[in-house]
Order: structure tokens, then C-alpha cells, then sequence
């Protein structure tokens, strides 16, 4: 599996979109608590009329609250390494290195373990980039900091690590369908429109249905948690009928690849 | 055990074309087997299915009598149609990759890049090489596990005769270390001078199969000329070995009976007091073969 793993970034260690758009993704995890909380000190320093409410004291940054705060706003920057993905795998297609690779002494399972390493690797990597960011924002700017409190809600992190791994997995199986990299971007991101627009004409008893469609149940791993703020009850925990459902969309995913790439001629 | 490669009624189908009927064939260890065909007669495809990128529709086939898998793969070097790289790695990055895939140690590959000339280029991407670099980086890969079997399709596409020369005194060199190679190619006169067997193919079809010594053997065809026909043609038919005179204008083409030879008939002419002004032995060659078996199979 290392083996594998190495072959597939021996062919990335060069490919200069490959470290861009890792490069953005790394900086815009690590920037955004930053400008978030300048943004708060900026607000203060105007003077803001929030009934001489200090805005730094909304704990949106604050232990616990800050691990479901942030896990679910990096689930925006997803994409950038979804498109990682995506590039990785249509250029096997463009170039016909995938054909090479078999004739070589691949095997497809080899190829799809290859490609699933890496997915694994980027999730593993940008799930722990996004645990030490959360950490050092969260004791930096925690106020009243107990160490008993820090790592509550930071199971957040293993669920954005899911989200992250199950989103890059379908990224693939689309790729191996639609083969061509604009497309496939394209496809992804309309995914979640179609999948609303398919659940509006969903009857209402049969509405829960539509909990399952894939976005969907990525996204329910993750709840919203910013309207706390405004005191509405939020799902402030990872509940574990959603992370079996992902687990059971990874695996669905997993086959559909190897199906269709077991039963194509390359 | 000497067969390399088994094949058994293998078919392949796309749609209602069917690009490789029920072919069955046997390949020896050590032989160099070109295959034949004209243009869609399913050279490729039965290459790409002999390496699993193609699925059969039906039929068998093994190599060293073991059913086709990864690990027989390995021990294979091949290319099928076109040089196939990652563009943006230069030509050592790119073998890197195959002998990791491989499991061969990386210290083949400077061996390699030397033996197909392209040492000093090695550090160069491969989208800046020309056709013939990319070929000739092909056959470097392919080299690299220092194969059992090579199966080359159109390995001298795009070479310049140099390069085609040089690539054909490689397979010949291959080939002397005990080599198995199989050869698509539609250069009718490479096939004969690297080939030791050959079949062709047509439409998906095997027309014929054989050894190409028992195609350009055998009777010898000379031309002879001499500055009096009459008299010349009095004593071709005088000469004992001859089977068939043929006359072109002033040129007469004749057959030889086995064993004869055309020093045997230009002796014959001196002893005869003519002198012959153009003596000239024809190759019996694989093209003629090709054709006549191509032609045969429309007539049925
Ligand atoms: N992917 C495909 N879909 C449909 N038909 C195909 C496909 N690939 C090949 N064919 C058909 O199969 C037949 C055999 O093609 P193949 O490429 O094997 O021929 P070839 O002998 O290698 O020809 P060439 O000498 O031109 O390389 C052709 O009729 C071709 O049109
Ligand atoms: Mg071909």
C-alpha cells in the first residue's frame, strides 16, 4: 500500500497545479481564523453598536465552540483538493498513463488503491493541519481556559476528516465517469443542486429519503452550528447514524470504481 | 516448456464490428513473431487484450502456460500504439515510475536510456521530445525489467531510416539473448528481416501462420538480359535447371528448380559464349506472400 502510495505521488511531486492548489487550500485553513478574528477586532475598534457588547466575546473561536465553528466553514474549501483529485485522475485518462500503468503490472484494484491512498493522505493532512490550526487559535484567544475543555467537540476534526475523505472519493468515481477534468469539476459542484432539486419533488412522506442522497448525508456530518449565536438550538455533536451512512457511501463509491473501470477497455 | 503464449478462439466485439474472430494461435519461447494486417485488422486489440486493457468478449488465452495476471505482466515489456509518458516528467521520472510498478531495481534505467541513445536527453520532459525520442524512450521502457517476452506494436512508427535501421539491429540483438518478441508492424520488409514467424491477420482473422524461411526460400526468380534475346531465350530453354521463363519485353524471368542457383545459370550462358548484360536475383519476398494471401482470402 506504501508502494502504492509512493507511485502515485512520484507522479505528483512534479505537477505544478498539484502543490498550487495544495498551497491555497493550506493557506486559506490557516488564514481564516486569523481574518475572522481581526474582522471582530475591527468591528470593536469602530464601535459597533452591539448594546456595549463586546463582539471578541462571542465565543465563536473559543473552546468548545470553536471545533464545530471551524470544521464546518473549511467544509467550504473542500473543492480545492476535490479538484486535486480530479486533475490527478483525468490526466491518467488524457495521457492513457492509467492504460500504461496495467500493461506495466498494474493491476485496476492497484490503480484504485493507488489513487485512494493519496485521497487518504490529503484528508489525513488537511484534517490534522485543520486540529493544530483549531488548537493554536483556540488556546490563543479562549479567554477562561480550562485544559479539561480543549479537546471537547474535537471530534468535529475526525468528522471533517470523513467528510473530506467520502467528498474526494465521489470526486473520483465522477472523474472515472465523465473522464474529462472541467467537466467533472463542473459536476461536482452542481451535485448538490441537482440532489436539492431532485429532493423538491420528493412527496413529504417520503422526504426523509432524501437525507441520504450523498451531499446531503456528507453535509450531515457537520451541522450548522453559527446560528447558536442567535440562540437557536444547534446539533452541537457528530452523531453516529450520519458517519454510518458515509461509511456505507465510501464503500458504494469504492465498487462503483472499480466496477466501471473493471469493465471499460482502457 | 517452450510456448510463451497460448491464444484459443479469442474474440473481440465492439458493437456489430467484430475486431479479433475466434483467433487461436501459439507462440514459442526464443522465436520473433510478427503479426501482419492491414489497417483495422485488429493487431491492436489483440495486443491490448493479451495486456488486460481490452476485455474479451470470448475465448482463452495464458502466458508460460499460467493464466494472465499482474505478476505475469511484470515479466513482459511492452507498447501498444503510441508512446504513453507523463508529458511533464523528464525521461528518468518516467522509468522511475515503471520499474517502481515493476519491482525492478532503478539502477536499469541509466542501462536502458543508454542502450536506445537517449542518456544525455534523460533529464529533458518527455512532451519535448520528438516522435522518434518518444519511441525510442518507449522501447527503453519497455526494456527495463529486462523482459521474457517484448511485444512491440509499430515500435519504428515515425523513425527516421537511421532510427528505423538502428531500432531493427536492437530487436535483432534482443532477439539473439533468447528473447521472445512479438512484432505488429505493417513494414512487410522489417517483419522479414527481424521476424523468424509470422501470421496475418484480416478483419479479425487469422489468414495464415508460419515461419517466413519457408516464404523466402525456396525457388529463386533472376532476371537475365543479354544483347541478343533470340539467342539468349535458345538457351534458356536449353538449361536444365529452369521450371518457367517468363519474357518482359527483353528481360527474361526465370524460375529456378530447387538447387539451382543463378551462378549455376550464368556458368551455363559462359559456357554457352553468351554474356549476360543484367543478372539479377529476385528476393522472394514476404510482401509477395502478404499480398497473395490477402487476395486469396478475398476470392473466398
Ligand atoms: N474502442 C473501439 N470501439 C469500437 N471499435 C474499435 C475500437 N477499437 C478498435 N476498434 C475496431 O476494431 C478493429 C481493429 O482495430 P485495431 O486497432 O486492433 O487494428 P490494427 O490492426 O491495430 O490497425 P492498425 O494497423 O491501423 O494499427 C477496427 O475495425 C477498429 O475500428
Ligand atoms: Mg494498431
Amino acid at each position: 500500500m506504501l508502494k502504492l502510495l509512493k507511485i502515485d505521488l512520484q507522479k505528483l511531486a512534479n505537477y505544478r497545479a498539484f502543490w498550487v492548489l495544495n498551497i491555497m487550500y493550506g493557506v486559506l485553513i490557516i488564514s481564516i481564523p486569523v481574518v475572522v478574528l481581526e474582522f471582530m477586532k475591527w468591528l470593536k475598534e469602530k464601535g459597533a453598536d452591539f448594546n456595549n457588547f463586546d463582539p471578541m466575546k462571542i465565543p465563536v473561536l473559543h473552546f468548545p465552540d470553536i471545533w464545530q465553528n471551524i470544521t464546518y466553514v473549511y467544509t467550504f474549501l473542500k473543492i480545492f483538493l476535490a479538484i486535486v483529485v480530479i486533475i490527478s485522475i483525468s490526466n491518467e485518462f488524457s495521457y492513457k498513463t492509467i492504460r500504461q500503468n496495467i500493461i506495466d503490472g498494474f493491476s485496476r484494484m492497484d490503480f484504485i488503491k493507488s489513487k485512494m491512498s493519496t485521497i487518504l493522505l490529503l484528508s489525513l493532512g488537511s484534517a490534522l493541519l485543520v486540529f493544530i490550526t483549531g488548537l493554536l487559535t483556540g488556546l490563543i484567544y479562549t479567554p477562561d481556559l480550562e485544559m479539561g475543555n480543549v479537546f471537547d467537540g474535537s471530534e468535529f476534526v475526525l468528522a471533517y476528516f470523513l467528510d473530506l475523505f467520502c467528498y474526494l472519493t465521489l470526486a473520483f468515481l465522477l472523474t472515472v465517469l465523465l473522464k474529462r477534468s472541467a467537466l467533472t469539476v463542473f459536476m461536482l459542484l452542481l451535485f448538490s443542486p441537482i440532489e436539492r432539486t431532485i429532493a423538491a419533488f420528493f412527496p413529504a412522506n417520503l422526504k426523509f429519503i432524501t437525507e441520504y442522497f450523498p451531499i446531503h448525508a456528507i453535509n450531515n456530518l457537520i451541522a450548522f452550528p453559527l446560528s447558536r449565536y442567535w440562540f437557536q438550538e444547534i446539533q452541537d455533536y457528530v452523531s453516529l447514524s450520519a458517519v454510518g451512512v458515509v461509511l456505507i457511501y465510501i464503500v458504494i463509491f469504492v465498487y462503483a470504481i472499480y466496477y466501471k473501470l473493471k469493465s471499460s477497455d482502457l | 516448456m517452450n510456448t510463451v503464449l497460448e491464444i484459443n478462439n479469442l474474440t473481440k466485439k465492439y458493437g456489430r464490428i467484430t475486431a479479433v474472430n475466434n483467433l487461436s494461435l501459439s507462440i514459442e519461447r526464443g522465436s520473433v513473431f510478427g503479426i501482419l494486417g492491414p489497417n483495422g485488422s485488429g493487431k491492436t486489440t489483440t495486443l491490448g487484450i493479451l495486456l488486460d486493457v481490452i476485455n474479451k468478449t470470448s475465448g482463452e488465452f495464458s502466458w508460460f502456460g499460467q493464466p494472465p495476471t499482474k505478476e505475469v505482466r511484470k515479466r513482459i515489456g511492452a507498447i501498444l500504439e503510441t508512446p504513453i509518458f507523463y508529458p511533464y516528467l523528464n525521461a528518468v521520472k518516467n522509468l522511475e515510475i515503471v520499474a517502481e510498478i515493476k519491482g525492478v531495481p532503478k539502477s536499469n534505467i541509466d542501462i536502458s536510456l543508454q542502450k536506445v541513445d537517449l542518456f544525455e536527453r534523460r533529464f529533458d520532459n518527455f512532451k519535448t521530445y520528438s516522435l522518434g525520442m518518444r519511441q525510442r524512450l518507449s522501447i527503453a521502457s519497455a526494456l527495463l525489467c529486462d523482459p521474457e517476452v517484448m511485444i512491440l506494436d509499430e515500435p519504428t512508427n515515425g523513425l527516421d531510416p537511421q532510427g528505423i535501421a538502428e531500432i531493427r539491429g536492437l530487436i535483432q540483438q534482443i532477439a539473439k539473448d533468447g528473447k521472445t518478441i512479438i512484432l505488429a508492424s505493417h513494414l512487410l520488409d522489417e517483419v522479414q528481416k527481424v521476424c523468424s514467424h509470422f501470421c496475418v491477420l484480416k478483419r479479425g482473422k487469422l489468414l495464415h501462420v508460419g515461419t517466413v524461411d519457408e516464404v523466402t526460400k525456396g525457388a529463386e526468380l533472376v532476371e537475365v538480359m543479354a544483347n541478343n534475346p533470340a539467342l539468349l531465350e535458345q538457351a534458356l530453354q536449353q538449361f536444365k535447371g529452369v521450371k518457367n521463363i517468363s519474357k518482359e519485353e527483353d528481360k527474361f524471368i526465370v524460375t529456378l528448380s530447387e538447387g539451382q542457383s543463378a551462378a549455376d545459370l550464368n556458368q551455363f550462358l559462359f559456357d554457352q559464349k553468351l554474356v549476360a548484360t543484367h543478372l539479377l536475383t529476385q528476393r522472394k519476398s514476404l510482401e509477395k506472400q502478404f499480398l497473395e494471401v490477402l487476395a486469396q482470402s478475398d476470392h473466398a
